[in-house]
């Protein structure tokens, strides 16, 4: 069997090169000059590679979405555009110049992770936490906008140690956005809140985005992925996977992963079944990555093969960009 | 960069906790130690009981306010990420240190003060108007290492361990400083020890103020290297966080 890095890269290289040949799918960046740029950067924490020869470019008013699992890299990008890291190989620009020089000219707001801490000040109220960091910028919005942006109209009084999880995030979008930013980055900003809490959160960004500014927010969350963003990236291991508009994404989790266990498997009749997208066989245990289980299934009675132990499971993001790439082209067979 | 510095201040002064601890600490133990001597009772001959206890509880009120100042409340605001989100505005990194630093020392004045009153109506101390703004005044500028050193806990300590830290501190360099008992009386190893604490150095500055002695270099520059080496270790802690983004 292939190591699944090296599957996700070839992966990536394809969604990518299928997107070059897509325009409409990257929004035009007015003056050339795009909201974030990534030219083969390179970090490592010691020997753990956490961002692998990354190059990619955020175009002006895109809502991106920065989706992977947990360790995927997708903090560490973050704090690089940030500026909060230097890449240690490669180049990262913001808004044309550098990560903190964009910093330092108000341009950029962020929403950072925070753990088990609430991210604010203890012992003001959120209006002074608020008001604070738009005198911290030369330019900040309004404040009464950026009260109104956030919803927090009902919480400007109250004590910041004494918000729930999720008032607190809407405090912090409120922080991030108080200097009028052009571009923001939210670092797993629904963490710790709940479902009503994330949908209005979400919400809250789509309108913010709908301005004209650009956003890039960091997900585990497919779904949160598909719904906000005009493009989401997914990343494992630091390296990009794909780059897509969420709606591709969304098909390709409809990939199903079907496993028996069947004697002298027939590698070639199985990846002529209805829906197969990629076959992986391990002595007598086969998986399937299939776009139509139910036809799969229907397929595999069909041919008379003489199976056991059938399973069907909805398969995970990873799995659903193998299905993605070989739908286009043919099945791929790993037989081990 | 005023707006931040108001911000901090605002905070610890409408801190209830803080306010208790460092106003009620020095008041406090002022009254607890005034009567542990006969007021005529002059310590090693050249200060008058009274006199030292007044310095030595305004030194280390600015001790207490300081290290309360920065300490357990600092160490938790940067574990809760406040710290970090203020790294992602336009102020410049080094100003969330300075800002601290100052802020400190802007609530440690009022500390001063009031203890510097106590003294003036309850210590039995009588001083020119003259002479007493000049000593709240030399004790609030010495206190900068303190401040330093509030902050600096902040830094490396954790928020459940700062707290203790800083208390242990404040016995320790209170008592070992000279500020509970006069060094005079102590024997000769905690002596040389006393000259190795910056309080010591602060208070001594106080008591030749008030002697109208010349105020010795020596002590101005154990202060000066002291704040200049906790400063350096804060730079270098966070130096340490920025490499790993940390920071």
């Amino acid at each position: 069997m292939r190591p699944l890095q090296a599957v996700n890269a070839k992966v990536g290289r394809f969604v990518r090169s299928v997107l070059d040949e897509a325009p409409s799918a990257a929004p035009a960046t007015p003056g050339g000059i795009p909201a974030v740029r990534f030219a083969g950067v390179t970090h490592r924490y010691g020997t753990h590679l956490a961002v692998d020869d990354l190059s990619v470019e955020v175009a002006r008013g895109e809502t991106l979405a920065l989706l992977g699992p947990n360790g995927a890299g997708k903090s560490t990008t973050i704090s690089l555009v940030l500026g909060l890291l230097r890449a240690q190989s490669g180049r990262v620009e913001v808004l044309g110049t550098t990560p903190r020089r964009a910093l330092a000219e108000g341009r950029v707001g962020a929403m950072l992770q925070t753990g088990l801490g609430s991210g604010l000040p203890p012992g003001v109220t959120v209006e002074q936490t608020v008001q604070l960091v738009r005198r911290l910028y030369r330019r900040p919005a309004a404040f009464d906008a950026v009260v109104e942006r956030a919803g927090i109209g009902p919480l400007l009084a109250r004590q910041t140690q004494r918000l729930s999880g999720g008032q607190a995030q809407r405090v912090r979008f409120a922080v991030a956005i108080a200097g009028d930013p052009e571009l923001v980055f939210l670092d797993e900003p629904t963490a710790a809140m709940d479902v009503e809490a994330r949908r209005s959160f979400w919400r809250m960004i789509r309108q913010f985005g709908a301005e004209g500014r650009t956003i890039v927010f960091a997900t585990h969350h497919l779904q949160e992925a598909d719904e906000t963003a005009d493009r989401v990236l997914v990343v494992n291991h630091g390296r990009l996977v794909a780059d897509g508009p969420g709606a591709t994404l969304k098909a390709s989790v409809a990939a199903r992963r079907v496993r028996f266990v069947a004697a002298a498997p027939p590698a070639c009749l199985l990846e002529r079944l209805e829906g197969v997208t990629d076959v992986e066989i391990h002595g007598s245990s086969v998986t399937l990555h299939s776009l139509d289980a139910d036809a799969t299934v229907r397929g595999l009675v069909g041919a008379g093969i003489a199976f056991r132990d059938l399973e069907v499971a909805g398969a995970g993001l990873e799995e659903a960009f193998v299905a993605l790439t070989a739908c286009a082209d043919r099945p791929r067979v790993a037989v081990s | 960069m005023l707006a931040f510095t108001r911000f901090e201040v605002g905070r610890l002064l409408s801190s209830w906790k803080f306010l208790v601890i460092t106003v009620g600490f020095p008041v406090l133990f002022y009254m607890l130690f005034l009567r542990n001597r006969p007021a005529g009772e002059v310590i090693a001959h050249t200060v008058p009981w009274r006199t030292y206890l007044m310095v030595s509880m305004c030194s280390f009120g600015a001790l207490v306010a300081a290290l309360t100042a920065g300490g357990a409340r600092l160490s938790a605001e940067r574990s809760s990420g406040w710290a970090r989100q203020l790294r992602v505005t336009p102020i410049p990194a080094w100003s969330y240190v300075t800002t601290k630093v100052t802020a400190s020392m802007l609530v440690v004045l009022p500390v001063v003060v009031l203890v510097d009153l106590v003294g003036l109506g309850f210590g039995g101390v009588h001083l020119s108007p003259g002479r007493w703004v000049s000593l709240t005044l030399l004790v609030w500028a010495t206190a900068l290492p303190f401040a330093v050193l509030g902050v600096l806990i902040g830094f490396l300590a954790h928020a459940e361990t700062a707290f203790p830290i800083v208390t242990g501190l404040l016995f320790v360099l209170g008592y070992f400083g000279g500020l509970f008992n006069p060094v005079a009386g102590m024997p000769h190893a905690l002596q040389v020890m006393a000259h190795l604490l910056p309080n010591f150095h602060q208070a001594a500055l106080g008591f030749a103020l008030l002697d109208g002695r010349g105020l010795s270099p020596v002590h101005f520059l154990v202060l000066a290297g002291y704040a200049a080496v906790l400063g350096l270790a804060i730079l270098w802690k966070h130096r340490l966080e920025e490499a790993r983004g940390l920071a």
